[in-house]
């Protein structure tokens, strides 16, 4: 009996030892992974920030604020076109923008009367970026830490007295409080109070299973103790502050009291009211079956007894109590963000932090991801792409049309929205990153760049040969291109074959300079794979994603400066520590003189050209650049253009690579322009290059002529390059005066 | 060399403060779209009414013909220039001016931040690019120096200050680069404004 004990002695010991190095590895070693925080751009309000009133009413919800008084931070008011809004204030890697409450108003989509009401003035104030998205331990368990120090006092003392009352004065269980629970739940008839103490409760969460066990309750009560003899009461406290369970979003599990308060309110738990915290505290016991957006009146009823279970306690004045029992749940209408709202772009940012970051570091770490998304600009393009889908023809298997649409800011780069199909909410194959595709006429402004960089060669009005002809290869092999109408025109100025897309004079033009050439400027503009070297290149056989394309136009769209796409701008630490910036970058790869040429057919391309249909959609006065591109029998329809502030490539197709009736015009453009009209926005406007000259000219004479000629055309030369013949109006007028003078005087 | 370069890139600065407010004129247009929008015309149709033919349909041109030809844009207007930049907003240039401020006190990457703020909301704005470029310079990094200054002058236009004080700056650069000839030639570009 004896040598029975010891040896259970003995197994018990040894068992005690087990659970206390299972017990402070856990507690000593990092005690949460928390996810990766990825934010919208912040908006910045200032007079004259181009911002529609309901897309800041939008940006306002999804950065969790509140329609109210204006005066609570966290809040707005809006009457009519006028905003007063009270900011949170937020910790930027680059500096603290303080809580401030600002009014402004809109008008014509623009910021007007914007003024600092509280706090520190400034001409210009950033809003917290709206949360889009986080990257999950596998567990998909997702909290945001919060220090006891931080915490109101009014929560833990709360907690305490609801779940705990003795908890600083046990020693991790309280035999005693068990009866007393036993008691209060008899004496309010149903469960009041749980018997066990906060340590044991965290205890369960951290380290056991959910079964109820006899060896479970004896190991969690042992490990308990064991806790208790290693840690401070405040340091078990504040673990049980960020560990316990309050909810659920899809798969993503809410842990702790700092994000049960923004998932619950949109508030930061420094900025709970009294009954909030009652709430919160009292979903601690069942946070599905009192779930205050699904179920409010339990919530409400829960709620209302943690208040008076607060009022027992003295922590708040019977007065006080009453008044907040009546008080609504306060809830948000919905979580401030729900997850993966944005599965392309996401994805985006995710390989672009894979050359930094590990996959492990990003899931555990609390980084802080500071992206270029315009959550404004993302709602146009899914709208953009969503709407206009459904009503393409596209023939046989239109159903089967998929569609990507890429928005850049045109002078930095920053990737501003992302469509990765018709579903922008499916995160499955992202056709923007991931589908490469031939690009078809969209590889014509780069070949015409190419010559025009000679300009003693090349202008806009040289005349370029539209005549069909044979290219014989070494193997034996024929090439004969064609034009997409299968017409031909004899000569036509440069800017005209650009405009209109003709494929004769692009290739002639291609061959002339030659496809190194050309390869050369796309490499330039940033494509970073091989280029096929054959002269089917010059019509586009060349495959690129839609995101590549977006990179190579905006070299384009800045007259000649490449500017690596980014989607992020910063990452920080959990504490807000900068680790990485990626700034701005800019290098001119291309004559801006040349480019500027370029943007001039680009925009006759919309004007006159393959583009003009973008005006059924989009507001006449928006000057635009761009270019449609479509592959053999309709299997890719492009579209690749500009305005002042934006780029946008626009892609529609099937997965399967079928044919369509689409072309260019037909299948992209009217995502694009779709897209287009939504936003507001400058018109493009190039500032023209140093070395470049407008004149009036007669294109197809290639001639000076005058301005208010029919056939005058306002078109730019690099210096040096312009016509130096004259006509009139009505003709070879002047030559012919010019030659019956030199008759005369001969 | 490099306390030449800061003289000059102070020039930008004490013009900055004259530029302020000034707003480029013949920018591109702002075309804001309203609240409730009319109703968008419905985008170009292609006909569905193909389905029985297994032959991909060949049209003449790459536009769409579905649309009635009374309804074709009629677009009078011709390709858009100007020349010059947009000024700063009062906004960009308060960005500009904390940019200043940190850049005295020696914090490079936190005025480089600043600027890019400022080049968001003024992207047309040659000094925003001239003030990227004096930040790089601050940091040593004459590479990016060289192509915002590049880029700024691109903005620049018939704006003959802007394109005197681009031109020197992009000269000093060179030089502190090594790049005697290409400083040279900038020089001249300055001299012959």
């Amino acid at each position: 009996m004896f040598r029975l004990c010891a040896i259970g002695l003995v197994l018990l010991a040894g068992w005690m030892v087990y659970l206390d190095a299972v017990v402070t590895s856990r507690f000593e070693g990092r005690r949460f992974e928390v996810p990766s925080r990825v934010y919208a751009r912040p908006l910045e309000l200032f007079d004259g920030a181009s911002v529609s009133a309901s897309a800041l009413e939008r940006e306002l919800s999804l950065s969790g604020f509140r329609k109210g008084d204006g005066k609570k931070s966290g809040s707005y008011q809006r009457s009519g076109n006028r905003f007063v809004i009270s900011t949170r204030g937020f910790s930027f890697p680059d500096g603290d923008e303080p809580r401030r409450r600002i009014s402004l108003s809109i008008s014509g989509d623009r910021v007007q009367g914007f003024s600092v009401i509280e706090g520190d003035n400034a001409p210009i104030v950033r809003l917290e970026p709206a949360q889009i998205g986080g990257i999950y331990p596998a567990h998909k368990e997702d909290r945001v830490l919060v220090q006891l120090e931080e915490v109101p006092a009014l929560l833990p003392t709360t907690l305490m007295a609801v779940e705990d009352r003795n908890f600083y004065d046990h020693f991790g269980i309280a035999p005693l409080s068990i009866g007393r629970a036993m008691l209060a739940n008899i004496q309010a008839g149903r469960i009041v109070q749980g018997g066990s103490t906060l340590t044991q409760q965290l205890v369960k969460n951290f380290f056991l299973t959910r079964e109820q066990t006899l060896v479970r309750k004896a190991n969690e009560a042992l490990m308990s103790v064991l806790l208790e003899l290693h840690y401070e009461k405040d340091d078990i406290l504040e673990t049980y502050l960020n560990e316990v369970y309050l909810g659920q979003a899809g798969t993503r599990s809410i842990h702790g009291f700092g994000l049960a308060s923004q998932f619950y309110f949109g508030e930061s738990l420094k900025d709970l009211d009294v009954h909030q915290i009652a709430l919160l505290v009292g979903m601690v016991k069942g946070p599905s079956y009192y779930n205050p957006r699904r179920h409010p009146e339990r919530a409400t009823e829960r709620r209302n007894l943690v208040i008076s279970e607060m009022e027992q306690a003295g922590l708040v004045e019977p007065g006080r109590a009453a008044r907040v029992r009546g008080l609504p749940l306060g809830v948000s209408e919905r979580p401030s963000y729900s997850e993966n709202r944005y599965p392309a772009y996401i994805d985006l940012v995710r390989r672009h932090l894979s050359r930094d970051y590990k996959e492990e570091d990003l899931r555990s770490e609390g980084l802080r991801i500071f992206t270029t998304l315009n959550p404004a600009i993302q709602y146009a393009a899914e709208y953009a792409v969503t709407d206009t889908l459904p009503r393409l023809g596209g023939g046989q298997g239109a159903e089967a049309l998929e569609a990507t649409l890429v928005v850049t800011a045109k002078d930095s780069g920053e990737v501003l929205a992302l469509v990765g199909g018709r579903d922008p909410q499916f995160a499955g194959f992202n056709r923007a990153l991931d589908a490469n595709r031939p690009i078809g006429s969209l590889i014509k402004p780069f070949i015409y760049l190419s010559a025009l960089q000679e300009p003693e060669r090349y202008t806009l009005t040289t005349p370029v040969l539209d005549k069909s002809f044979t290219l014989e290869f070494d193997d034996g092999r024929r090439w004969q291109p064609k034009n997409y109408d299968g017409e031909e025109r004899g000569e036509v100025p440069l800017h005209k074959a650009l405009s209109r897309s003709y494929n004769l004079p692009a290739v002639r033009v291609g061959l002339d300079i030659g496809v190194d050439e050309v390869r050369d400027t796309l490499t330039a503009f940033g494509v970073d794979t091989p280029i096929s070297r054959y002269p089917s290149m010059l019509l586009g056989s060349v495959s690129m994603s839609p995101v590549t394309v977006a990179q190579i136009y905006q070299g384009l769209a800045t007259s000649g400066f490449n500017t690596p796409l980014r989607t992020i701008r910063e990452v920080t630490d959990a504490g807000g520590e900068a680790l990485s910036r990626y700034s701005l970058e800019v290098e001119q790869v291309a004559d801006s003189a040349a480019a500027h040429l370029v943007q001039y057919a680009m925009q006759e391309t919309m004007q006159e050209g393959t583009g003009r249909s973008a005006y059924y959609t989009v507001p006449q006065e928006l000057t635009l650049a761009g270019k449609t591109g479509t592959t053999d029998d309709g299997r890719d329809s492009w579209f690749a253009g500009f305005s002042g502030d934006l780029l946008a490539v626009a892609w529609v197709g099937r997965d399967d690579n079928g044919p369509t009736s689409l072309t260019g015009a037909s299948g992209a453009l009217p995502v694009w322009s779709k897209f287009m009209a939504q936003v507001p926005q400058h018109g493009f406007s190039p500032v023209v290059p140093d070395g470049v000259n407008y004149h009036w000219v007669n294109s197809e004479q290639q001639a000076l002529t005058d301005e208010y000629c029919d056939n005058a055309r306002l078109l730019p030369y690099i210096a040096g390059s312009e016509p130096t013949q004259t006509i009139s109006c009505s003709g070879n007028l002047e030559r012919r005066i010019r030659g019956w003078f030199e008759g005369l005087f001969q | 060399m490099i306390d030449r370069i800061s003289f000059r890139a102070a020039l930008i600065t004490a013009m900055l403060s004259v530029a302020g407010c000034a707003s480029g004129p013949g920018g591109g247009i702002y075309v804001p779209v309203g609240d409730e929008p009319a109703k968008a015309p419905e985008p170009p149709k292609t006909s569905t009414d193909t389905v029985d033919s297994e032959a991909p349909v060949w049209r003449k041109s790459e536009q769409p013909e579905a649309a009635p030809e009374a309804k074709e844009p009629s677009r009078s207007s011709s390709p858009s220039y100007r020349e010059t930049g947009d000024g700063l907003s009062p906004a960009a240039l308060s960005l500009v001016r904390e940019a200043d401020q940190l850049l005295a006190q020696g914090n490079v990457s936190g005025a480089i931040a600043r600027l890019e703020r400022a080049q968001r909301i003024a992207p047309r704005s040659a000094e925003v690019y001239f003030k990227l470029s004096e930040a790089y310079v601050a940091g040593n990094q004459l590479g990016s120096a060289e192509q915002f200054t590049l880029k700024g002058l691109s903005l620049a236009g018939s704006d003959i200050r802007l394109q005197r004080a681009g031109w020197l700056l992009l000269a000093d650069i060179r030089r502190a680069r090594g790049n005697v000839a290409g400083a040279d030639q900038a020089e001249a570009r300055a001299a012959a404004l």
